[in-house]
């Protein structure tokens, strides 16, 4: 028995406590090949996966090193099993791999037929093989390389992809960085995706992803595609291209609704990408237009299907994930794994609040009870109207009001789901309302009052989850959402995370209605920050009204 | 004194001799024979001597193959020249366990040796009659040679299309008498051919040594480090086991035994496969802290409240030390060819289970210093104990039981640990206690209600939060997570929301976070809010002045009337007797029904159950026809046969008179003598029908528990069954 940080457990969770002398050197020495799970305030829970384990062997580490490493900072023996388990599971990657090849193009090269015997059987493998060449080596079509890796990986023979990336199109990208300096943390993210070859980095909200992304395309110095959500998160990744990187406005196109542009550096959002025409995806060619040397994609977590399809079959360009959850509640990690690449950086949310990068924030779920009525109403309600009923519910504007009049002053953003709700909300408080069907401009204006200080408070709906970069906003509350999603909660919360000018810190209030489908919901929305070490305290309503806060 | 029956080398012996023929051969003093006699015949009955054979290491059996094939009596030099010099030290061997003796001309096999050897004793024909020249064997044309090639390490027999006319090789090798034919389709190849062409040797490969283990060297430190934690991981799979069915109790099959869906079940709940969690089943099982109840359902007994205040150590000693001797193989349990074998139940028993996991566990002591690779450890097994029933199984067996051996941390990566070794030698195993990890009395408590005790924790608290939290996550540590559901559990084993709080505040390292405290609270102040309860029939009036007046009244105590609203009364008797009891008391009750309907009219039941008439005694019916000719048949067929057989009862009870009557050794030390000395005698010999009649045979040989004779009578050879031989007697 050695005292060291970590715990090994059987059911293969690392546990690591992080009050422990060692902790910081554990957790860089696991890093590589576990998944962080759960970061709160003591032990943090990590998680050996299959994924993970291939992640480190495609970073070049073998199964020795990680059984070392288990060994080396476990404080109790590690239980056999597992180790057999890693290096079994190690063992299994590289087995297969794809290889660039003079005659055939692509080709996959086994070093153990059997293997090869079993795949090429496989149903969902075998339309996707050319020519067999010899024993161990079969001829893929170059378009098939994403799908195959896809397919393998689903088998549990995930291959080592040999094949190497284009250069794509060489174009001037240098990182300008005269009143700024790039963080520590985000020059670490964009040289683990650079060696990687492709993968995704995961950062918090408001940690500065857009930074990953131009010191990314500095290293690439090619044109660049850019994926992102929505039209004024593309504004936003433009100005921070033209302020970051010595790009200037005519090297960057914006390819949205709005604007067709294609430049050495496009902007396109994922809904323009997936626009039906006559059923055919119109503007998915933008992938084929440009020989592109580098694809990022934004709010990866949010990559919709066809735009997966679609990158199974530019398997041979540098592709970056950003994100700041990887939780999918479709459970398509294993996609992003497999056609974006593997996980190349992650970091603990409260470990870059410690650095200062970004703001702290105390998280509030404050319970209102129904009236009696509501409550009657809601027990007759039917169960798919039910979740509307109570997230609507009257209490909670009550609250609202309490809370914007206590946080007079500040800037303020309150976040909604459904519309009527919102309309009300704005109409009682006297602010304006930022939606779905509000015109980009005016979208932009309001923004811009916003940051300037001009208006202090906002009613948004879910139009304003992703990709807005609103400073100083330093409250946010949140009256109802998309179920139970963990990570639009994240998100949410990433909108008051911008470290402010006066290092205060930020709040966010959940208000959630006591004893319904309402409170079960804001429970798993919850589970990922909570995971995150944000502890939410619990507030009743009355508490608020009362100004206890 | 003339010395050539085993009976009289055995009497010869000297008692150091017989001790140790006692030791190799325990059953030969279980029970103890009466005599000499008897104990040669039990030495040489063939069940005895299986056994001893399967004693025997390769080599010493490769030895007594060779002793087999030859002509009795030989010499020690006629042994080592068709095996090994080495075979000079193994005979003594053989001597000591009563596989070989010697008497005044040579040595020899006890009877029945050969027998039990097999019909081609290491893949040679039988001895031919034919005076042969071997040396005409070198010249043999190539036809024949080819012939010869394929029979020569055995099968010795080979089939050919037609003997009246086969090809020129065996045709060359008939006549000169290298073959000799069997029957229409089989020629077989004489032993003297056979060894000839082995090169004067009985064996192909000579195995003198046993082939060496190989195997790959591991970092002590390791290997203890890791055997301590499968010694924590299988008390804890047990722990885990036995808690489960102490909460869901997993239902015996019909044949006895735990099904595969319940064993998939405690499989998934511990997180282990399958073969793994019978095998931990199995071993709870052993050590009888879990037992078949009554009523088929499968619980831990009073022995597991006992164990789980025990030491580890002591814990650990209790499930490892009846499996060191068990004959059940818990590694047969979901084998695709025996699908139906399951856990606790029946069909696990094998044979030399027991022995081949000893001989395992001593190689694996010898071995201490590596990890053995599986091929070459079970070759080594195989050498020391070559297994003629099942070897199949046998390999099985190592396998398993090295698998076994690390699941309890004999082993740790394979290699014997110190834990092990200790327990194999009989030593104190307090070391285990010293090694374990110290148990923790505390947690810590995280933001996302969910509490890690860093260690194995300490009974008690563990048994509470047991309670008021799900474990998440097991192993060197656990992870409780804690829910509005968790809580309601803690409450409803009668625990207090400040209680729990109070709980927690004591154990925990770190403050409780809010949320929890919150949550605590919050659930303690709804439970019990909604409740549910057991009763018989209700009283109810929308007048409550009328209730009150009811539950006041002294002769209504009888009723033991509660009042569970204004409006409501409950009572445990059947609403008919409370209805006669108020109307008794002067009130005018109405039965009401489930559903709230009012009971009018006169009370008319029906009963729940379908009508079953008794059934109808009367005159029997008249038979038919073919009924009637069919019992008179029947009765003729069973006269007739019964008046046969008290004829030959009585043609029986003559002949038994005539005879001497022995008992069974004496009938088999007779016979025996008399095969030796090729002289005729008389026996008694009951047929099928019990009907004993007597025979004048010459005996030849006892096999398989038959004697083959040739019988004067019908001067036909003859199988007798020696337990039907009534007696013997000498001419």
């Amino acid at each position: 028995m050695t005292d060291g940080p970590l715990i090994v457990q059987s059911d293969k969770t690392l546990l690591l406590d992080i009050d422990h002398a060692m902790s910081t050197e554990c957790r860089r020495a696991i890093a590589p090949f576990a998944e962080l799970e759960r970061s709160p305030e003591h032990i943090h829970t990590y998680r050996l996966t299959n994924l993970g384990l291939w992640n480190a062997r495609a970073a070049g580490h073998d199964a020795e090193m990680v059984i070392d490493t288990l060994i080396k900072y476990s404080r109790y023996a590690v239980p056999h099993s597992i180790l057999v388990d890693v290096a079994e599971t190690m063992s299994r990657y590289g087995r297969l791999r794809l290889e660039a090849d003079p005659i055939h193009g692509l080709i996959l090269v086994t070093t153990d037929t059997a293997v090869l015997e079993e795949v090429i059987r496989a149903k969902k493998i075998a339309p996707l093989l050319g020519v067999r060449i010899d024993n161990e080596t079969i001829a893929v079509h170059p378009s098939q390389r994403g799908q195959i890796k896809q397919s393998l990986l689903r088998l549990g023979w995930p291959a080592e992809d040999f094949a190497g990336y284009v250069d794509g199109q060489a174009h001037e990208i240098a990182l300008k960085q005269t009143d700024w300096k790039i963080r520590p943390y985000q020059e670490l993210a964009a040289e683990g995706f650079w060696h990687g070859g492709s993968g995704v980095v995961v950062l918090p909200c408001g940690a500065g992803k857009t930074i990953v992304g131009a010191a990314a395309m500095a290293h690439a110095k090619a044109t660049t595609l850019i994926l992102v959500t929505n039209t004024v998160a593309a504004r936003q990744w433009r100005e921070e291209l033209l302020k970051r990187t010595t790009l200037n406005e005519d090297e960057i196109g914006e390819y949205s609704g709005a604007k067709k542009e294609i430049r050495p550096v496009t902007i396109a959002t994922y809904q323009v990408m997936t626009k039906k025409k006559d059923g055919v995806y119109a503007h998915l060619d933008l992938f084929d237009t440009h020989d592109w040397g580098l694809i990022i994609y934004d709010e990866v977590h949010l990559l919709p299907a066809p735009i997966f399809r679609f990158t199974a079959d530019i398997q041979s360009r540098r592709r970056l994930g950003l994100t700041a959850t990887l939780v999918r509640e479709d459970g398509m990690e294993g996609e992003v794994f497999s056609l974006i690449g593997p996980k190349r950086f992650d970091v603990p949310w409260k470990e870059i609040e410690s650095q200062g990068y970004i703001a702290p924030a105390q998280c509030v779920e404050v319970r209102v009870n129904l009236s009696e009525t509501e409550r009657l109403s809601y027990a007759t309600a039917e169960p798919e109207e039910r979740y509307r009923f109570c997230a609507t519910t009257r209490t909670k504007r009550n609250v609202v009001e309490s809370l914007v009049a206590h946080h007079a002053g500040e800037q303020i953003l309150v976040i909604g789901q459904y519309i009527d709700q919102l309309d009300e909300l704005s109409e009682v408080l006297g602010v304006p309302l930022i939606k779905g069907e509000t015109p980009v401009k005016e979208r932009e204006v309001l923004f811009n009052k916003f940051r300037s200080g001009e208006i202090s408070c906002l009613v948004v709906s879910k139009v304003a989850n992703f990709s807005i970069d609103l400073p100083d906003a330093t409250i946010a509350i949140q009256v109802s959402g998309a179920f139970g999603s963990r990570q639009e909660e994240a998100q949410r919360l990433g909108r008051i995370l911008r470290p402010k000018s006066d290092g205060r810190s930020a709040t966010f209030y959940s208000v959630v209605s006591r004893d319904t489908i309402d409170q079960d919901f804001a429970q798993n929305r919850q589970r990922f920050l909570a995971e995150q070490g944000y502890a939410y305290k619990i507030i009743d309503a009355d508490d608020v009204f009362q100004g206890k806060l | 004194m003339q010395m050539r029956s085993f009976t009289d080398y055995l009497r010869s012996v000297d008692d150091a001799a017989l001790l140790e023929l006692f030791t190799h051969r325990a059953d030969l003093i279980s029970p103890v024979p009466s005599d000499m006699a008897s104990l040669a015949v039990r030495a040489c009955s063939a069940p005895s001597l299986a056994r001893a054979i399967d004693g025997l290491n390769q080599w010493q059996f490769q030895v007594l193959e060779a002793c087999a094939v030859i002509n009795e009596p030989f010499s020690e030099k006629q042994i080592v020249a068709i095996t090994e010099k080495a075979a000079v030290d193994v005979l003594p061997e053989l001597i000591v366990r009563g596989l070989l003796y010697p008497s005044d001309d040579g040595m020899r096999l006890p009877n029945s040796v050969r027998e039990v050897l097999g019909n081609e004793i290491a893949g040679l024909g039988p001895a031919t009659m034919a005076k042969l020249n071997l040396k005409k064997l070198d010249e043999a044309p190539d036809s024949a040679k080819k012939v010869l090639e394929r029979l020569i390490w055995g099968p010795p027999r080979g089939s050919v299309g037609d003997i009246k006319n086969p090809g020129p090789g065996v045709t060359w090798l008939l006549e000169e008498n290298f073959m000799v034919p069997l029957d229409q389709r089989t020629v077989i190849l004489p032993r003297e051919v056979g060894i000839y062409l082995r090169g004067g040797k009985v064996h192909k490969e000579r195995e003198v040594t046993p082939p060496e283990i190989k195997g790959s060297k591991r970092d002590d430190r390791n290997v203890q480090l890791a055997a301590i934690a499968n010694v924590a991981t299988v008390l804890r799979w047990a722990d885990e086991i036995l808690e489960y069915w102490a909460q869901e109790p997993a239902d015996a099959l019909r044949a006895g035994g735990l099904g595969v869906r319940d064993l998939k079940i405690i499989a998934t709940h511990m997180g282990i496969d399958e073969n793994c969690a019978a095998f931990i089943a199995e071993l709870v099982y052993l050590a009888g802290l879990v037992t078949i109840d009554a009523d088929d359902k499968i619980l831990p007994t009073n022995n597991f409240d006992i164990w789980l205040t025990q030491k580890p150590s002591v814990r650990w000693q209790a499930i490892a030390a009846p499996w060191l001797i068990t004959s059940r193989v818990s590694g047969l349990v979901g084998r695709a060819e025996s699908k139906n074998t399951a856990a606790l139940g029946p069909e696990l028993d094998r044979v030399n289970a027991a022995s081949t996991r000893a001989l395992v566990l001593k190689l694996l002591a010898e071995n201490k210093k590596i990890a053995p690779e599986l091929e070459s450890f079970t070759k080594h097994v195989k050498w020391c104990s070559p297994s003629k029933r099942n070897p199949g199984l046998q390999e099985e067996m190592v396998q398993w039981t090295l698998r076994e051996a690390e699941w309890l941390g004999i082993t740790g990566q394979g290699v014997i640990s110190k834990y092990g070794q200790e327990f194999l030698s009989g030593e104190d195993l307090d070391i285990i206690d010293a090694d374990l990890p110290q148990p923790v009395d505390h947690i810590l408590i995280q933001s996302d209600n969910t509490a890690i005790a860093p260690g194995p924790l300490v009974h008690d608290v563990a048994a509470v939060l047991a309670i008021i939290g799900d474990i998440e996550s097991r192993g060197g540590a656990t992870v409780y997570r804690f829910t509005d559901a968790t809580i309601r559990r803690g409450l409803d084993h009668g625990k207090t929301g400040d209680e729990i709080i109070d709980f927690l505040r004591k154990t925990s390292k770190t403050p409780i976070p809010q949320p929890l405290e919150y949550l605590i609270s919050d659930v303690a102040k709804k439970h019990g809010r909604l409740r549910v309860g057991n009763t018989s029939s209700f009283i109810r009036c929308e007048d409550p002045a009328l209730i009150t007046q009811i539950i006041s009244d002294k002769r209504l105590d009888i009723l033991s009337l509660r009042r569970i609203a204004p409006e409501v009364m409950i009572c445990d008797m059947d609403a008919h007797d409370v209805m006669n009891v108020l109307r008794n008391a002067g009130y005018l009750p109405a039965a009401e029904s489930n559903n709230g309907l009012l009971l009018t009219g006169p009370r008319s039941s029906r009963a729940q159950s379908k009508p079953r008439p008794p059934r109808i005694i009367g005159e029997l019916e008249v038979p038919t026809d073919a009924a009637l000719s069919a019992a008179i048949r029947t009765i003729r067929v069973g006269e007739k046969s019964s008046h046969k057989q008290s004829t030959l009862r009585n043609i029986a009870n003559n002949a038994l008179g005539a005879l001497p009557r022995t008992t069974a050794n004496e009938t088999l030390d007779v016979l025996l003598k008399y095969i030796q000395e090729q002289r005729s005698l008389s026996i008694g010999y009951a047929d099928n029908n019990g009907a004993v009649s007597h025979r004048i045979i010459d005996p030849l040989k006892i096999s398989a528990g038959s004697l083959i004779a040739r019988d004067h009578g019908t001067g036909e050879m003859q199988t007798f069954r020696i337990p039907r031989i009534t007696g013997v007697a000498p001419l």
